[in-house]
């Protein structure tokens, strides 16, 4: 199998009014061409820093050391001009919070093409026939009056399927859903879940599937990877892991699932 | 859109009728009449000029004959320059009035906007801390006081600027007085655009937009500024009203024959007609001044629903 990411002695710090704080600590790991990968653990653990270090995009206190290979090339070592040209590009992200996610003076139809118009200069036509193509993908209903429509008109669960069309405008090798699900409610949040596997099925996408929420993980990812703390304790195959967890942490996370999501 | 119109307009009127009753009143209220002066007139005299002004008449009935006559868009005579009326002396005045606050409001929001944006893109850099520095002296320094400095300096030590009159409009003479009208106006808006720009900047949809790939310039200009001059849309208004007090005294240390001048003339001689007219107009533009960024906020905000 083909790596597409492979991370080494990654740490994460923030300066803040009470000295360095340290959200990622020295970790290492991998994932592999076409594989959705699932990160758990409790909030506050660290995953998300982790993915925003790897795409370049911290809060201005926060500092990335380590190295994190995309495809042969650090990720870390690029300057913010080279990594936005692969943001978006190759790696396409889906953030927690739909409602505030998206730019609330720009029509939908904007938000999709200029995405394809940036990367890839392609005509405004080309970007938004590309557009239509992913809101499809997406299953979102009444396209041609979606795209003239502001994100307020939307519901979270729409505002989400858009966000997902977004990261797929130009066929990304790789995308990161930080809790895509977690502001959701369970009907949507399946949903939701159902394009995750379908582009896994259809498309070929190498996935990062982050959530607190282990039952969300299980649903889509072939592999997890348990972190706390900072630290990644534990990773391997997704059953596996949550058949005979070997850490006491995992074991922990797992007793708070559901017993009928088991 | 029309609606809004017709609305704000439906409302100015009484609104109007307010403010008339109240300059009106308070004119009343302050000793001394039009035609008080340090040597009495005789008595037969100044019922003479009473009757001819209506002075005579209740107040009631005074502030019902100028109602009608405001309403068919006549100011009355004025008082104190008794060859003109209010409409002349408004007219004549009016244009040059319009010209410094229109350049002082579009110089105090272009540059405060532009001022405030690259501060937030640059935050805590030196660029940011002169213009914060800088911004706050112009905050704390009013117009009045800023402008005998600017003549003092580019007038009469350097030579470079005439420090008063209008001359018929030549740019120069107009340079000072816009400058010192909206140096405090380009400090608030400076400001107010730093903070916005910068809530905006770390909001979740600028991370969206990073995410996406987007360079630097794009993210600014159809990301962030839309959002971001929102507050600065509000302060339209009251930057007008602002622009309008500092004017009178501007014009006046300028010699400039605006309306200001009316204004601070006719309220030391009580020529009732003349303030309330200047008054009147005031409140007429800054109504249409608040419509403006009603409309303009919504233009811009799709989540503002204009009615
Ligand atoms: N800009 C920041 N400054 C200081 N601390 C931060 C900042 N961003 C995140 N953190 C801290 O880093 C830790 C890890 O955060 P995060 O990766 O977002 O957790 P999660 O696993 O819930 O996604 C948390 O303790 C959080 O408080
Ligand atoms: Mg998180």
């Amino acid at each position: 199998m083909e790596t597409i990411l492979s991370v080494n002695g990654l740490s994460v710090n923030f300066d803040t009014s009470q000295g360095l704080f340290k959200a990622v600590d020295n970790i290492s790991f991998s994932i592999e061409k076409g594989e959705c990968l699932g990160i758990a653990g409790e909030s506050g653990s660290g995953k998300t820093q982790t993915f925003f270090s790897i795409t370049g995009i911290l809060s201005d206190n926060g500092t990335a050391t380590g190295i994190a290979d995309f495809n042969d090339v650090d990720l870390l070592k690029l300057t913010e001009k080279e990594l936005s040209n692969i943001r978006g590009k190759k790696i396409g992200f889906i953030f927690q919070d739909p409602m505030t996610s998206l730019t609330p003076h720009m029509n939908i139809g904007n938000q999709l093409i200029e995405v394809s118009m940036v990367h890839e200069k392609k005509t405004k036509n080309e970007a938004l026939k590309k557009a239509k193509e992913v809101l499809d993908i997406v299953k979102l209903p009444r396209i041609e009056n979606l795209l003239k429509k502001y994100p307020h008109e939307l519901s979270g669960g729409m505002r989400q399927r858009v966000m997902i069309g977004i990261s797929l405008m130009c066929d990304p090798l790789f995308i990161i859903a930080d809790e895509p699900t977690t502001a959701l409610d369970v009907t949507t949040q399946k949903e939701i879940l159902k394009i995750f596997n379908d582009l896994k099925k259809f498309k070929d996408i190498t996935i990062a599937l982050i959530s607190h929420d282990i039952g969300v993980i299980s649903e889509v990812s072939d592999t997890i990877l348990i972190m706390n703390e900072g630290h990644i304790i534990e990773k391997g195959n997704c059953q596996e892991v949550l058949i005979s967890p070997k850490h006491e942490y995992t074991k922990h996370l797992l007793s708070c699932v559901p017993e009928w999501m088991k | 859109m029309i609606q809004l119109i017709i609305k704000r307009l439906a409302i100015a009127i009484p609104t109007l009728i307010i403010i008339i009753a109240f300059v009106f009143g308070l004119m009343r209220v302050a000793p001394g009449g039009p035609f008080t002066n340090e040597r009495a007139l005789p008595p037969e005299i100044e019922q003479k000029i009473n009757e001819a002004y209506d002075l005579d008449k209740p107040l009631i009935h005074q502030f019902g004959i100028y109602l009608s006559k405001i309403a068919k868009g006549d100011l009355g005579p004025s008082y104190k320059y008794k060859d003109f009326t209010v409409n002349e002396l408004i007219l004549s005045g009016f244009p040059i009035s319009l010209t410094l606050g229109v350049s002082a409001i579009i110089i105090s929001l272009f540059l405060g906007s532009l001022l405030g944006i690259i501060a937030a893109i640059k935050r805590n850099t030196i660029f940011d801390y002169t213009v914060m520095g800088v911004s706050l002296i112009g905050i704390c320094v009013p117009s009045f006081v800023l402008a005998p400095i600017l003549s003092l300096f580019f007038g009469l030590y350097l030579g470079l600027l005439p420090i008063s009159g209008w001359n018929g409009g030549n740019i120069y003479n107009l340079i000072l007085p816009v400058v010192s009208l909206s140096l405090p106006q380009i400090a608030i808006i400076s400001r107010m655009m730093r903070s916005s720009t910068i809530e905006t900047l770390n909001s979740n949809f600028i991370r969206t937009a990073r995410a996406k790939g987007m360079p630097k310039r794009r993210i600014i200009t159809k990301h962030v500024i839309r959002s971001s001059i929102l507050p600065i849309i509000d302060y339209l208004a009251p930057a007008t009203a602002g622009l309008m007090t500092g004017s009178i005294i501007i014009e006046q240390i300028f010699g400039l024959p605006g309306i200001g001048r009316y204004f601070v003339v006719g309220a030391l001689q009580r020529d009732y007609t003349l303030v309330s007219g200047v008054m009147i107009l005031y409140a007429s533009l800054l109504m249409l001044l608040i419509l403006l960024s009603d409309i303009l906020r919504g233009v811009l905000d799709p989540r503002v629903k204009i009615k």
